[in-house]
């Protein structure tokens, strides 16, 4: 009796192996997520293969070859794709390089702001009470605290690098998920299937997890989608003054930043790197619409019923057909 | 058809002219940040200064090339003995709100920015002058602590305020002196608007009307310009001169320089001292980082206009290949050097922080660059106690003689040197005292050849103002960097 409970819980390998078969099969007939994961795989390998791949040293400066236009324009050269910066550096390698700190510092704040801010949500949302009205209150306190003066206080303890800007913008970004993710379990909550869990006798962490957290993927996806274009412009700004990264390492948005001053006369400083990020951004973009079909139980529903229509048509045509 | 034309002619030339004629004479000036305050001794503030140079006057005036002259004063101010001087005041002079102009409103005025308890920002240009007492009606005495050779260039700085006025709690907001313009409107954060004081003593001036705008953008500045909107603008990128209708320059006041930490860590050693001067290629970023709007600095914190400076004293010249042979002689190839900058307080600051450690580590020097946030910079700036191996700071220095920069930076014990040295510092300390100008520039040239020698410093430019004008806008900039709406004109 118990083996037998046991093996229907008992995932094997060979079932595993089937589930991530199916997976990517579904990635590969959602012909937009699929290229944004493509362009998620290819930035990845950017950034690890960058010393193979950048034509220059990113903080080599010729300060006599200064704002040098692309290639394909009169004066540019094939030397500097790109172009060159106010320092005479060329922004292929910059944009490169750039990927390491714009990738890392967007991914682990999103991640670590994002289970923070909804864990933090899905507790205060679902006990309510005294729980919510403290989380709600520490976050209001915290919203209202100004970011930088933040920073500022956290870069007098530990000092400006990678870490601090990772630190910073993660303490400062956790509170939208938190105000989100309350709000939607509050309704969700009420749902018939959330009591009839309860009623079954599912402890706290089963509901929250297994029954509310994944109605919730669609608008937490999208919010992590817009926060990370946010964070990498953040770190940027924060890197600009001073907080963040320090020279020579760069970073996308802080090229952005410095080109900024030289917009009117060069206008690839900030071009090249604007448009890395949003290729990132729209990579990302697809693959989480793409996850969010696959993940929101409505959307599966949704995609259940289109298929079973789509089988019934071809299905009747063929009837009609023999007839 | 005829008739259509002429009306469509006349209703564009309308167009054209209605606002050239509402404009005549009327000037706007977009400045990078929108003043504190107008109380014009309070505060080191330059917006503060662009505006309140054109209501307020000093008792000594400067010529655009940097001469001094009376302003107020009837005549030069006269030294009594060693500490005080005889100041005669020009007569029949009033401020635009009636009030007179006489002893009483100097002593006043002395005596207000002097006062411990008023805790003024521009102490620093006054921390020698003690007292003042009426002697009549169009004289003061100036008690000075102990001889002060640079009296008049202090004077020139000080703005003489009306005392009753100045009593008023809005004084701040509602500027009154004796100046060619008088302040009409301050619309916060938008604008502040000037008018030409008619009753002014001295030349007439031909605007009629100024508003400063405050625009910290330097591109915004830029478009604006561009589309008309401003008639001068501070601080144009070198970048952008080919784009404005007129790029006006002129050397300026302001010096970046690398403070070098000469007793501890690896800048304790006077060759890697000096290699880390032959490492930096100047020229390229006067040429190449400021396009040219920018001189080489020789070798010390002044320009040739200053009172001090050695003209025997040459830059050190780009030689990477010595630096690297002074770094081995000194066995500090591929050590690290911390180098602390700021970003966005001065022109490129962080452009040339970063390029003069692309230079360092060229030659074999680890450079670890630290860009800080202003506040946080200023600590690490102003830190007696643990001072970094390198500090980039841009001095400037508004009195034009050597005592204010060398008093700050050269001499052991100022707010921002790096070094304990005794020699040095008695040579300053002398000059201090000095009043025969001969003998006191002979102390400043000794000065300037002890610290090139010993390399306490990386000297690296002396930037020029550039500003940017519309096509018709007449001005010539001064070296002082004022911005006299008085000086300029406008044909149109």
């Amino acid at each position: 009796m118990e083996s037998s409970a046991e093996k229907i819980w008992k995932i094997t390998w060979q079932e595993r192996f089937q589930r991530l078969q199916n997976l990517l099969l579904e990635l590969w007939r959602d012909k937009a997520g699929f290229i944004g994961m493509m362009l998620i795989c290819a930035l990845l390998f950017m950034a690890f293969a960058a010393p193979l791949l950048a034509p220059h040293h990113p903080a080599d400066q010729d300060l006599m070859a200064r704002l040098k236009p692309p290639a394909w324009s009169p004066n540019g050269s094939w030397n500097h794709i790109f172009g060159t910066d106010h320092l005479g550096r060329d922004v292929l390698s910059r944009v490169i390089y750039g990927s390491r700190v714009s990738l890392i510092v967007g991914a682990t704040v999103v991640f670590a702001a994002g289970v923070f801010g909804t864990v933090l949500g899905l507790i205060a949302g679902y006990f309510r009470g005294r729980v919510d009205s403290f989380i709600m209150r520490w976050i209001d306190t915290q919203v209202a605290f100004p970011g930088l003066l933040l920073a500022l206080i956290i870069l007098a303890v530990i000092g400006p690098s990678l870490i601090t800007v990772i630190l910073v913008l993660s303490f400062n970004g956790w509170m939208v998920y938190g105000r989100m993710t309350r709000s939607a379990v509050l309704s969700v909550r009420e749902t018939a299937y959330v009591e009839a869990a309860e009623i079954l006798g599912c402890n706290s962490r089963r509901v929250i997890f297994r029954h509310i957290l994944p109605n919730l993927t669609s608008p937490l996806l999208t919010l992590a989608i817009l926060e990370f274009a946010r964070i990498v412009l953040a770190e940027a700004a924060l890197s600009f003054l001073g907080l963040g990264i320090q020279p020579p390492a760069t970073s996308w948005g802080l090229d952005v930043a410095a080109g900024k001053d030289y917009m009117f006369r060069a206008w690839w400083l900030v071009t090249f790197p604007g448009i890395a990020i949003s290729i990132t951004v729209l990579a990302i973009n697809l693959v989480a619409s793409w996850m969010r079909l696959i993940s929101d139980p409505q959307e599966r529903e949704k995609q259940f019923a289109r298929q079973m229509a789509a089988l019934k048509r071809k299905h009747r045509r063929k009837e009609g057909a023999g007839a | 058809m005829n008739r259509m034309r002429r009306l469509l002619l006349t209703g564009l030339m309308l167009c054209l002219v209605g606002p050239v004629y509402a404009q005549a004479q009327e000037i706007v000036i977009a400045l990078g940040s929108e003043p504190t305050t107008l109380d014009p001794q309070l505060r080191e503030d330059g917006g503060e200064r662009a505006v309140n140079d054109n209501i307020y006057e000093t008792l000594m005036a400067r010529k655009p090339d940097g001469t001094l002259l009376p302003g107020l004063a009837a005549a030069e101010p006269r030294l009594l003995d060693s500490s005080s001087w005889e100041v005669k005041l020009r007569p029949g002079i009033t401020f635009q709100n009636g009030e007179p102009f006489n002893a009483d409103a100097v002593v006043y005025s002395i005596k207000r920015i002097i006062d411990p308890q008023f805790n003024s920002e521009q102490m620093s240009f006054f921390n020698t002058i003690k007292d003042a007492q009426k002697v009549d009606d169009l004289t003061v005495k100036v008690f000075t602590d102990g001889p002060d050779p640079i009296l008049l260039s202090r004077l020139y700085w000080m703005k003489i305020v009306p005392p009753s006025h100045s009593k008023d709690a809005k004084f701040a907001e509602k500027p009154v002196g004796t100046g060619p313009y008088r302040f009409v409107r301050w619309n916060r954060g938008q604008n502040i608007i000037l008018e030409k004081n008619q009753a002014y003593w001295g030349d007439k001036p031909q605007i009629r009307k100024v508003t400063y705008r405050f625009v910290s953008d330097p591109g915004t500045r830029l478009a604006g310009l561009k589309a008309g909107e401003f008639d001068v603008i501070t601080n144009l990128l070198p970048e952008f001169k080919d784009q404005v209708p007129k790029a006006i320059h002129v050397m300026g006041l302001e010096f970046p320089i690398i403070i070098l930490h000469a007793d501890a860590g690896p800048t304790k050693d006077v060759r890697v001292r000096q290699a880390l001067n032959y490492a930096v290629d100047k020229k390229a970023l006067a040429e190449g980082l400021f396009e040219g709007f920018a001189q080489i600095s020789p070798g010390q914190l002044l320009s040739p206009s200053f009172f001090g400076f050695n003209k025997d004293v040459q830059a050190y010249p780009y030689n990477p290949e010595k630096a690297g042979a002074l770094l081995k002689e000194a066995g500090a190839a591929g050590v690290t050097v911390e180098v602390i900058g700021t970003a966005g307080r001065w022109l490129k600051d962080r452009e040339m922080v970063e390029a003069v450690a692309a230079f360092w580590d060229k030659v074999g020097i680890k450079s670890k660059v630290r860009i800080f946030e202003f506040n946080e910079y200023l600590n690490r700036l102003f830190d007696r106690k643990t001072r970094a191996d390198a500090i980039f700071v841009v001095s400037s220095n508004e009195l034009m003689d050597a005592d204010k920069s060398f008093s700050a930076y050269y001499k052991a014990g100022g707010i921002g040197s790096s070094n304990t040295d005794k020699e040095l510092a008695s040579l300053i300390d002398a000059a201090r005292t000095e009043t025969d100008p001969g003998k006191r520039s002979a102390l400043y040239h000794q000065a300037v050849k002890r610290a090139h020698e010993q390399a306490y410093f990386v000297w690296l430019l002396n930037i020029e103002d550039v500003y940017g004008v519309s096509k018709h806008v007449e001005w010539a900039a001064r070296v002082d960097a004022k911005m006299l709406v008085g000086e300029m004109t406008v044909n149109k």
